[in-house]
C-alpha cells in the first residue's frame, strides 16, 4: 500500500477535509418554497387567529350572556392576532432569506 | 365513480371493530399510517444494519435524515431541544413524510388505492394537538408560572399589557389550527387537482375526433403535477417539523 499511515490517521484527515470543504455551519439550508405555498402560509396564520378569536369571544358570550359583545370583541382582537401572526411569520421568513447586499434597491416611481 | 375527485378519500373498514357503542375498525386509513411508520422503521433498520464507515447510499440517506432533522431543531431550540426533543420531532417528520410519500403512489399489489392519511384533517389536527399540549405541559412542568411570560412580552407599556395579553393567547390558540390546517389543506388541494387534471384524459378520449389529440394537454399536465406534488410531500413534512420546533422552543424559553 502507498498510504503508509495508520488508519486512525487517515480518518482524521479525512474529517478535517470533509469539514473544510463543507465549510462552517450545517449544511443545512431549507428547501425553497414556492411563492403559493408561503402565500397559504401567510394566509392560514392570518385566518386562523380570526377563527380562534371569534370562537372564544362567542364562547364568552355562551357563558356571560354578553352577546353580542363578545363576538365583536373576540373578532377585532382575532384580527390583531392575525396581523401579529403573519408579522412572525414575515420576519421568521426574512430572517431566514437575508437579502443579499449587492441587491440594488427598488425603483421608487412614485412623483413626490 | 372512477372520475370522482373527492374518491380518493373515501375511508373503508377493512375489519370492523366496536369498543364500547364506538366505531373503532380498522380501516383503509389505518392501515395507510401503519404502513407510513412502518416504512420508516423498516428503510432506518435496514439502511443503519451495516452501520459503515464508509456509507453506502441507503446509509447516507438516512444519516442525512437524521442531521436534517437535528439541525433544524437545533437552529430553533438549541443543545436543550435536542436532547429533549429530537425523538419527537424525527418521529413526526418522518411519519408525515412517509405518508405523504406513500400516498403518492397510485396503488400496487393488489390494493386499488393507497390511503393518504394526512388528507384527513382528522390526522392532522391529532399530530398539531399533541405538539400544542407537550408545549404546554413541558412549559408549565419547567418554568412553572413563569410559563405566562410567554403571553406578556417584556417592554410593553402598563396601560396596553391587558390588550397585548388577550392578543398573544389568542395567537397562542391559534397555532394548532394554522399548524393542522396548512398539512392537510395542501395535501387535500394536490390530489383533488391530480385527479381532475387526470379525469381530463379519458373524457377528452371518450369525446373522440380532435378532442382526442387535445388529452395530450392535460396528461402533460399530470405529468409536472405529480413531480411539483412530490416537493410538496417533502415541503409540508418539513414546514409541519419546523414549526413543532419553533413551539417546543417556547415551551423551553419563553421570554421573547
Amino acid at each position: 500500500m502507498a498510504d503508509e499511515k495508520p488508519p486512525e490517521d487517515a480518518l482524521s484527515d479525512l474529517r478535517r477535509r470533509v469539514s473544510a470543504a463543507r465549510g462552517d455551519g450545517a449544511s443545512n439550508t431549507p428547501p425553497p418554497q414556492s411563492p403559493a405555498s408561503l402565500a397559504m402560509r401567510f394566509g392560514g396564520e392570518f385566518g386562523a387567529a380570526i377563527i380562534v378569536g371569534a370562537l372564544l369571544g362567542y364562547g364568552v358570550d355562551h357563558f356571560v350572556h354578553t352577546s353580542p359583545w363578545g363576538l365583536v370583541a373576540g373578532l377585532g382582537l382575532g384580527f390583531a392576532a392575525g396581523v401579529v401572526n403573519v408579522v412572525r411569520v414575515a420576519q421568521f421568513y426574512s430572517r431566514s432569506h437575508p437579502v443579499e447586499p449587492d441587491t440594488p434597491s427598488a425603483v421608487d416611481d412614485e412623483e413626490d | 365513480m372512477a372520475n370522482d375527485p373527492i374518491e380518493q378519500f373515501h375511508i373503508e373498514p377493512i375489519a370492523a371493530l366496536e369498543i364500547a357503542g364506538l366505531d373503532a375498525s380498522f380501516t383503509n386509513a389505518s392501515l395507510a399510517m401503519v404502513g407510513g411508520a412502518a416504512l420508516a422503521a423498516w428503510f432506518f433498520n435496514w439502511a443503519m444494519k451495516p452501520a459503515a464507515m464508509a456509507p453506502g447510499r441507503a446509509q447516507v440517506a438516512a444519516e442525512g435524515a437524521y442531521d436534517f432533522v437535528h439541525g433544524m431543531l437545533h437552529d430553533a431550540a438549541g443543545a436543550e431541544g435536542v436532547k429533549k426533543f429530537l425523538p419527537f420531532v424525527f418521529t413526526l417528520f418522518l411519519f408525515i413524510f412517509m405518508s405523504n410519500m406513500l400516498g403518492m403512489f397510485p396503488g400496487f399489489l393488489g390494493v386499488h388505492h393507497i390511503f393518504t392519511p394526512t388528507s384527513q384533517i382528522v390526522v392532522t389536527a391529532a399530530l398539531a394537538l399533541m405538539v400544542f399540549f407537550t408545549v404546554i405541559v413541558v412549559g408549565f412542568a419547567k418554568n412553572g408560572l413563569k410559563f405566562f411570560k410567554l403571553f406578556a412580552p417584556s417592554g410593553v407599556p402598563i396601560v396596553i399589557l391587558p390588550f397585548v395579553v388577550l392578543i398573544e393567547v389568542i395567537s397562542f390558540f391559534s397555532r394548532p389550527l394554522s399548524h393542522a390546517v396548512r398539512l392537510w389543506a395542501n395535501i387535500l388541494a394536490g390530489h383533488i387537482l391530480l385527479k381532475v387534471f387526470a379525469g381530463f384524459v379519458p373524457a377528452l378520449i371518450a369525446a373522440g375526433g380532435f378532442y382526442g389529440v387535445l388529452s395530450v394537454l392535460p396528461l402533460a399536465m399530470t405529468v409536472g403535477l405529480y413531480g411539483l406534488e412530490f416537493l410538496v410531500a417533502f415541503l409540508q413534512a418539513y414546514v409541519f417539523a419546523i414549526l413543532t420546533c419553533i413551539y417546543l422552543n417556547d415551551a423551553l424559553h419563553p421570554g421573547h
